[in-house]
């Protein structure tokens, strides 16, 4: 553990790491700088995880448990008393984005903070019908589409219909409908419908999968745009709710058939560097200036994710708000300086500001500089439609350089058996460059030193989407 | 052929099975009056409604949930220290020595006679749709399958794709599996019997049924 001393608001606080993997070692890398003190949990699958030997080894006393599963709330709950927390953070995924959770670790006999957004905000933003209702009322465009969870497939094919008509009437050539749960996040439980006589099928098939996945069958369909930009707008406020700043925007265009997202780069578009058919920089203002709108309105209070569309011809709809930290901020925090100093941490600042401590600066104080790629490095099959792709890793290395931040929870220890009950993600690189040549050039020397081994289930070697992001080095950032 | 005398001998001359309760979460533990040695008895009815003998109170968030006996046998060891104390999820509690069942006997052989078809990776497994339709509306034996068809979705890592079934045809004899748990690789997922051996494979059932006695 870091030797740093708490201060102020900080101090006598300790905080439970109710996640795993990747996010888990960055929280308690996180508290480590701020010199919080935490605690750990994990489950059996997860006992070989590289976040249990970090938890193991850095935690001072009793600071990992094992748990039955992530997704229980009493057993997180049971282990931060046994443990004398006094916050909890979730992470990205299981109670990150359940305001239910967020209530109830507030609202407890033995009261807790959460640290993430209060629960009223999660409630508000993080059902993606009511961010489209709250979007539309304050004029910020949104994807044309259904407003509330569709449960009736008459009503759902009815929706279909009207959203193919319309983009036919658009002039749009090839018209696309985006069918996808309701309950879902990441990427998960989406299909597109190009035939509207195939809709059906795919309704179905989505709902099952709600129901299986999500326990609510609610599905919503919207129009899909085709060509777009996938960007994001980093907001962080604090609990004062009065002066929400952004740390810029991310591209995340590139994603996977599962519209799983594979390579992210801050800012969101580079104008000085390339051409775009539309007017860039205005794009990027109006996108924060929209994000900022809505968090000043709901009274935002920690680090969330304003997700947009940006059309070929420069139309920005707003997506989704992700109230929570996400996978990729630290594209976001390698690039954004604070009164000129670098070495932004976004999470070191969500636990600051949900524990109490103010922002202390302003959007002014706020500057970037250069251009930050990020890979994820996936244990998926590229040629079979990106399925995962499990097994042993025998060996994982790849060449360490100043400009590269490698974020992964496989053990320096191998073999490691890749869990099948967890997303199949292995690693996390940031590369960073003075511009965007710079940081496509380092990116393919990263790319080019890594080594992946290891064998699957059936006894093949083990495969990663390295493959497809090596391919794709040269088109990085096709915007 | 298959040889039934034999493996009912093998089961005869070891029949019993060593079960280790351990706390199915975390919480503070209190053991009620269990001796090594008392003999205790698993859940019973019809649909099991009641619940086996209790062995000990796990407390978590103000709510004791009893842990109980999950099959009839003997205490072999209780973990008395940990009387009192947090415990993790996953720590031995209780040691328990089951003797074994006829239903438990029957599902070994018929592990050994049926065409056993393996889960290719650890995953969770469910029925499709429409087959998942027919065996709630009746049950797994009205379910026939050929080589070939789509009869599973195999789910891992969130993301969902078809399994056909592949091997003899026949009918879903037994399931192997449950929603929402995981299977690993290569553990048999249905056992599936042709229709032509349907009554060899009943006689098998008789014959546990009557020559194994429980005690």
């Amino acid at each position: 553990m870091s030797d740093a001393q708490p201060d102020g608001i900080l101090r006598n606080h300790k905080i439970l790491v109710a996640n795993r993997g990747e996010i888990a070692m960055r929280i308690m890398g996180a508290c480590g700088r701020l010199g919080i003190p935490f605690a750990a949990v994990y489950t059996a699958e997860d006992a070989a995880s590289g976040h249990v030997s970090a938890a193991r080894g850095e935690g001072g006393a009793k600071s990992l448990f094992r748990v039955s599963s992530y997704h229980d709330a009493n057993e997180l709950m049971s282990v931060a008393d046994e443990a004398g927390c006094t916050a909890v953070h979730p992470g990205y995924g299981f109670f990150a984005e359940d305001f239910r959770f967020a209530r109830r670790v507030t609202k407890r006999d033995r009261k807790m903070i959460f640290i993430g957004p209060s629960w009223k905000i999660i409630r508000e933003l993080g059902d993606k019908i009511n961010t489209k209702r709250l979007a539309r009322s304050l004029g910020v465009p949104t994807v044309p589409g259904s407003d509330r969870p569709i449960y009736d497939e008459m009503e759902a094919e009815r929706i279909a219909k009207t959203i193919f008509e319309f983009q036919e009437q658009q002039g749009i050539s090839h018209p696309l409908v985006l069918v996808k749960a309701s309950a879902g996040g990441g990427g998960m439980g989406i299909e597109e419908v190009y035939d509207p006589d195939q809709f059906r099928s795919v309704y179905r098939r989505i709902r099952n999968y709600a129901l299986r996945q999500f326990k609510d069958e609610g599905v919503l369909i919207e129009q899909r745009v085709m060509n777009f930009n996938h960007l994001e707008v980093q907001i962080v406020s604090d609990r004062t709710r009065m002066n929400p700043v952004h740390f810029g925007t991310r591209n995340c265009s590139i994603q996977s058939t599962g519209l799983q997202k594979r390579i992210e780069v801050a800012p969101g578009f580079v104008p000085e560097a390339l051409e775009y058919s539309f007017d860039a920089r205005r794009v990027l203002d109006d996108i924060v200036a929209y994000s900022l709108k809505m968090a000043r309105t709901v009274g935002y209070d920690n680090v969330g994710t304003w997700e947009w569309i940006v059309t070929r011809k420069g139309n920005p709809y707003l997506m989704e708000v992700n109230t929570r930290i996400q996978v990729e901020n630290g594209v976001s925090a390698r690039i954004a300086q604070i009164r000129g100093q670098g070495g932004v941490d976004l999470i070191a600042e969500q636990i600051r500001t949900g524990l109490g401590e103010p922002l202390g600066y302003r959007q002014e104080d706020i500057g970037f500089e250069g251009v930050s790629i990020e890979y994820r490095l996936i244990a998926e099959d590229p040629e079979n439609n990106f399925t995962p792709w499990v097994g042993r890793i025998e060996g994982f290395s790849w060449k360490d350089a100043p400009w590269l931040t490698m974020l992964t929870h496989v053990p320096d220890r191998l073999p490691y058996e890749i869990p099948t009950e967890f997303d199949p993600n292995l690693a996390l690189a940031i590369i960073y460059g003075k511009d965007i040549q710079e940081a496509r050039e380092r990116g393919a020397v990263f790319l080019n030193s890594l080594r992946l081994t290891g064998r699957d289930s059936a006894g093949e070697p083990l495969k990663s989407n390295v493959a497809f992001l090596k391919d794709n080095t040269g088109r990085i950032l096709c915007f | 052929m298959f040889n039934i005398s034999k493996l009912l001998d093998e089961i005869k001359s070891s029949p019993y099975r060593e079960i280790i309760v351990a706390a199915p979460h975390t919480g503070k533990i209190a053991f009620a009056g269990v001796e090594i040695g008392a003999r205790v008895h698993g859940p019973q009815g019809r649909w099991k409604e009641t619940p086996g003998t209790k062995l000990c109170t796990l407390e978590r968030e103000c709510n004791p949930k009893p842990v109980c006996a999950p099959e009839n046998g003997e205490i072999c060891q209780v973990h008395r220290e940990l009387d009192g104390h947090f415990v993790e999820a996953g720590t031995p509690l209780v040691v328990l020595r089951h003797m074994l069942t006829r239903d438990e006997v029957q599902r070994i052989i018929l592990q050994k006679t049926l065409y056993l078809f393996p889960a290719p990776e650890r995953a969770k497994y469910y029925f499709t749709p429409e087959a998942d339709k027919k065996i709630r509306a009746s049950d797994a034996r009205s379910v026939t399958v050929h080589n070939g068809m789509e009869l599973f979705i195999m789910s891992r890592m969130k993301r969902e794709v078809p399994l056909n079934y592949t091997g003899p045809d026949g009918v879903i004899y037994e399931v192997y599996f449950k929603y929402n748990k995981n299977l690993d690789a290569g553990s048999p997922l249905v056992g599936i019997c042709p229709q032509d051996h349907l009554h060899i494979i009943q006689n098998l059932v008789m014959r546990v049924q009557t020559e194994w006695t429980e005690t």
